[in-house]
C-alpha cells in the first residue's frame, strides 16, 4: 500500500525575511517546492494548506510575556525589553511581520503533526519549519518561536509518545531544553560538538533529568565528520534509543547545515549520507511506530545549492518516489537568478574527502568512542525506564 | 568569582555527638560527599564519606576500635580548614590541592553559612568558559601589547556581536590566544569580518 503523505505548504511561508542579506532564506521552500513540482514528485493532492493555529499553542511552550513582547517588538514597541529576549539582534532583527511569520511557521509544523495523529495521513513534511533554537523566554539563532515544540506539545495533549531526531549541524538546545524533564519525549541530536558550534551544549553528559533522565541523548561529533562516521554514530545511537523508547510519532529535524558545502558549520556530509539518513528514519518510523513520521526542514545555508535537494531526497525517501539524476534545467534556470549563483546539475554529490588520512582515522576513532560512550551511559537508563513502566 | 558564587549553601551540619551510623543514612540521603560537624554553634570539624564508609571495615584508613555506634567526633577531621564567602576561588581551589582535601567549610563572622567542595570548583571553571549560554566559539590570536584586545572588542562591538565569555588558556611572550563565545550562530561571518580587519582568527577555519 502506498503512504498517504502530505506536504504541507503556503506561499506566506516562504516570502517572509529575517533581513536583507540574512543567512536563513525562507525562500528555499519555494525552490523545493518547484523542484518536487518538476520531477513529478509533487501532485496537487498531497499538498496540504496549513490550519490556523489554535489559540494558546504559542503559550503552551513559550513564556506568555515573550510572546507578547514579540508581538509589540513586531510593531517597533517594547524595543529594549525585546533586546533582553533576543530580538533586535543581528541573528534576529525585528521587522514588522515578525510575529506574524513565525506564527505561521508554528502553524505549518502543528498541521503536519495533527495530519498524522489524526491519520488524515502517516507521514507529513512542514519543510518551513525545524525552528530549534527558540526557547521558552528568548530568540536564538535565527528561531523566534519554536514550532517543533509547539507541534510535539500538541501531539503530547493528545497522549502521543514523541521522539524526536535532530541531524541539524547544531544542537537542538530549544527541543531539548523543553522536555528535559518529560518521560514521555525523547530527544536524540546529532550535531557539531558544542566545543565548536553554536550553541555551545549538546554534550553527552547532558541525558535529562528527573523522570526524563535517559530521555535527552546527544552525539556531539567532530568538525569535518563525514558520511561514514555520521552514520556510523547514527546507526550506534539512534534505533537503540527510538526502540527503548517506543515513541507513537516521530519528529525529524532535518536541517540541511550538515552538508560539506554549508557556511555556518563544519561537518562534511554529502547528499548521498544525507539521503541515507532520511531513508533510515523513514524504515524506524515503519518498524517502531506504524510508520508516523513528521518531517521538518531547520538549517542550510549554502540555501538554494543543498536544502533543496537534501529535502527532496527527504520527500523521496517518505513517499517512496525516485528522485531523478538529473535535475531539471528550467528549474536551475529559474533559480539560479534568485541565488545569484550556478546551482548543481545532479541530486547527489560525491563524498567529499578533503581531510588527511590521518586527521579523518582521529575524528572517526572519537565520534565512535562519544557515540559508544553515550551508549553504555543511556542505555542502563532505558532499561530502567522501560522496566518501571511495565511493572 | 568568589567562594559566595560558587559554595553549596546553606551545608548540612551534624552534632559531634550523633552516631557515624546516622551520618552514612544521611550521606546517602543527601547525595553530598562531606559534612561539617558543629558544636555549639562553632565548626569544629569535618567528616567526609570516606571517613564514614571506613568505620568497622579493614580498610588500611579505618581507625582501629571504631564502631558504626561510636559518635562522630571519634572520627572527625580538625582541626577543620574553613574558607571565607570573600575567598577568591583560585586560593581556595590551591588549598584544597595543596593540603589534598575535598572540601572546606564556608565560615563568616563563626557562623557556618555554606560549604565549598572541588566539585563546586569545577562547576565553576565549566561555567567560566560561558557553556550554558547559546553561543559560538572563536580563537583570535592577538599581539601581547597594549590595547590589541580592546581592538578586537571594538570590531565586535561594531558587528551588534555580544561577547559572553572571554578566556586565555595560553600565552607566551609574544601572541596571547584569546577564547571568546560569542552570541551569535553566524561565526563564519563575524570571522571573515574579523579576518578582513586584519584579526588572526583561528576558529573557526575559513571556508573550503
Ligand atoms: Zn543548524
Amino acid at each position: 500500500m502506498k503512504p498517504r503523505v502530505r506536504f504541507v505548504y503556503a506561499p506566506q511561508l516562504a516570502a517572509w525575511r529575517l533581513g536583507e542579506d540574512h543567512p536563513f532564506k525562507p525562500e528555499r521552500l519555494d525552490a523545493l517546492k518547484d523542484l518536487l513540482e518538476r520531477t513529478g514528485l509533487l501532485p496537487d493532492e498531497l499538498v496540504r494548506a496549513p490550519d490556523a493555529l489554535p489559540a494558546g499553542s504559542l503559550e503552551a511552550v513559550h513564556d506568555p510575556g515573550y510572546v507578547e513582547v514579540v508581538r509589540a517588538a513586531s510593531h517597533g514597541k517594547r524595543l529594549e525589553e525585546a533586546y533582553r529576549h533576543g530580538l533586535g539582534t543581528s541573528d534576529t532583527p525585528l521587522s514588522p511581520g515578525l510575529h506574524d511569520a513565525v506564527t505561521s511557521v508554528c502553524a505549518a509544523t502543528w498541521t503536519a503533526m495533527n495530519v498524522v495523529l489524526s491519520g488524515e495521513a502517516t507521514r507529513a513534511a512542514a519543510f518551513s519549519g525545524g525552528l530549534h533554537h527558540a526557547m521558552r523566554d528568548r530568540a536564538s539563532g535565527f528561531c523566534v518561536y519554536n514550532d517543533l515544540n509547539v507541534a510535539i506539545a500538541h501531539a503530547r495533549s493528545k497522549g502521543a509518545r514523541v521522539a524526536y531526531l535532530d541531524v541539524d549541524a547544531h544542537h537542538g538546545d530549544g527541543v531539548q531544553d523543553a522536555f528535559y524533564a518529560d518521560a514521555d519525549v525523547l530527544t536524540v541530536s546529532l550535531h557539531e560538538s558544542g566545543r565548536y558550534l553554536f550553541p555551545g551544549t549538546g554534550y553527552g553528559s547532558e541525558l535529562g533529568r528527573e523522570a526524563g533522565r535517559g530521555w535527552s541523548v546527544n552525539v556531539p561529533l567532530e568538525p569535518f565528520t563525514d558520511d561514514a562516521s555520521f552514520l556510523e554514530a547514527f546507526d550506534l545511537v539512534v534505533p537503540a534509543a527510538l526502540e527503548a523508547f517506543a515513541p507513537d510519532v516521530i519528529v525529524l529535524q532535518a536541517g540541511a547545515d550538515a552538508h560539506a558545502l554549508d557556511p555556518l558549520a563544519d561537518l562534511q556530509l554529502s547528499l548521498q549520507g544525507m539521503r541515507a539518513v532520511y531513508e533510515r528514519v523513514v524504515g524506524l518510523a515503519d518498524a517502531l511506530c506504524e510508520g508516523r513520521l513528521v518531517v521538518t526542514g531547520g538549517g542550510g545555508y549554502a540555501a538554494f545549492h543543498v536544502p533543496p535537494r537534501a529535502w527532496a531526497h527527504a520527500w523521496s525517501a517518505m513517499t517512496g518516489a525516485p528522485l531523478p539524476e538529473r535535475l531539471p534545467e528550467a528549474w536551475r534556470q529559474r533559480w539560479r537568478d534568485v541565488a545569484g549563483h550556478d546551482l548543481p546539475e545532479f541530486a547527489l554529490d560525491a563524498p567529499q574527502d578533503t581531510l588527511p588520512e590521518s586527521r579523518r582515522v582521529a575524528m572517526t576513532s572519537h565520534n565512535r568512542a562519544v557515540a559508544r560512550r553515550v551508549l553504555d551511559v543511556a542505555s542502563p537508563l532505558w532499561a530502567r525506564r522501560v522496566g518501571e513502566e511495565s511493572t | 568569582m568568589l567562594v559566595r558564587d560558587v559554595m553549596t549553601t546553606p551545608a548540612v551540619a551534624i552534632d559531634p555527638d550523633e552516631p557515624i551510623s546516622d551520618v552514612t543514612a544521611l550521606l546517602a540521603q543527601r547525595g553530598v560527599r562531606h559534612f561539617p560537624v558543629v558544636e555549639n554553634g562553632r565548626v569544629v570539624g569535618i567528616v567526609s564519606d570516606r571517613d564514614v564508609r571506613t568505620v568497622g571495615s579493614d580498610h588500611p584508613d579505618a581507625r582501629p576500635g571504631v564502631r558504626p555506634s561510636d559518635p562522630v567526633r571519634r572520627i572527625m577531621h580538625h582541626p577543620v580548614w574553613t574558607a571565607h564567602p570573600l575567598d577568591p576561588i583560585e586560593d581556595t581551589a590551591k588549598f584544597l590541592r595543596d593540603h589534598a582535601i575535598g572540601a572546606m567549610p564556608v565560615v563568616e563572622d563563626e557562623d557556618l553559612i555554606g560549604i565549598v567542595s572541588a566539585s563546586d570548583l569545577l562547576d565553576a571553571l565549566v561555567r567560566m568558559t560561558g557553556v550554558g549560554q547559546a553561543a559560538s566559539r572563536f580563537e583570535v590570536e592577538l599581539a601581547n601589547r597594549p590595547g590589541a584586545l580592546a581592538r578586537l572588542l571594538t570590531r565586535l562591538s561594531e558587528l551588534d556581536a555580544n561577547v559572553v565569555s572571554v578566556l586565555t588558556p595560553y600565552s607566551d611572550p609574544d601572541v596571547v590566544r584569546f577564547v571568546l563565545r560569542v552570541g551569535t550562530i553566524d561565526a563564519r561571518h563575524v570571522a571573515d569580518t574579523l579576518r578582513a580587519s586584519g584579526f588572526d582568527v583561528t576558529w573557526p577555519p575559513t571556508q573550503p
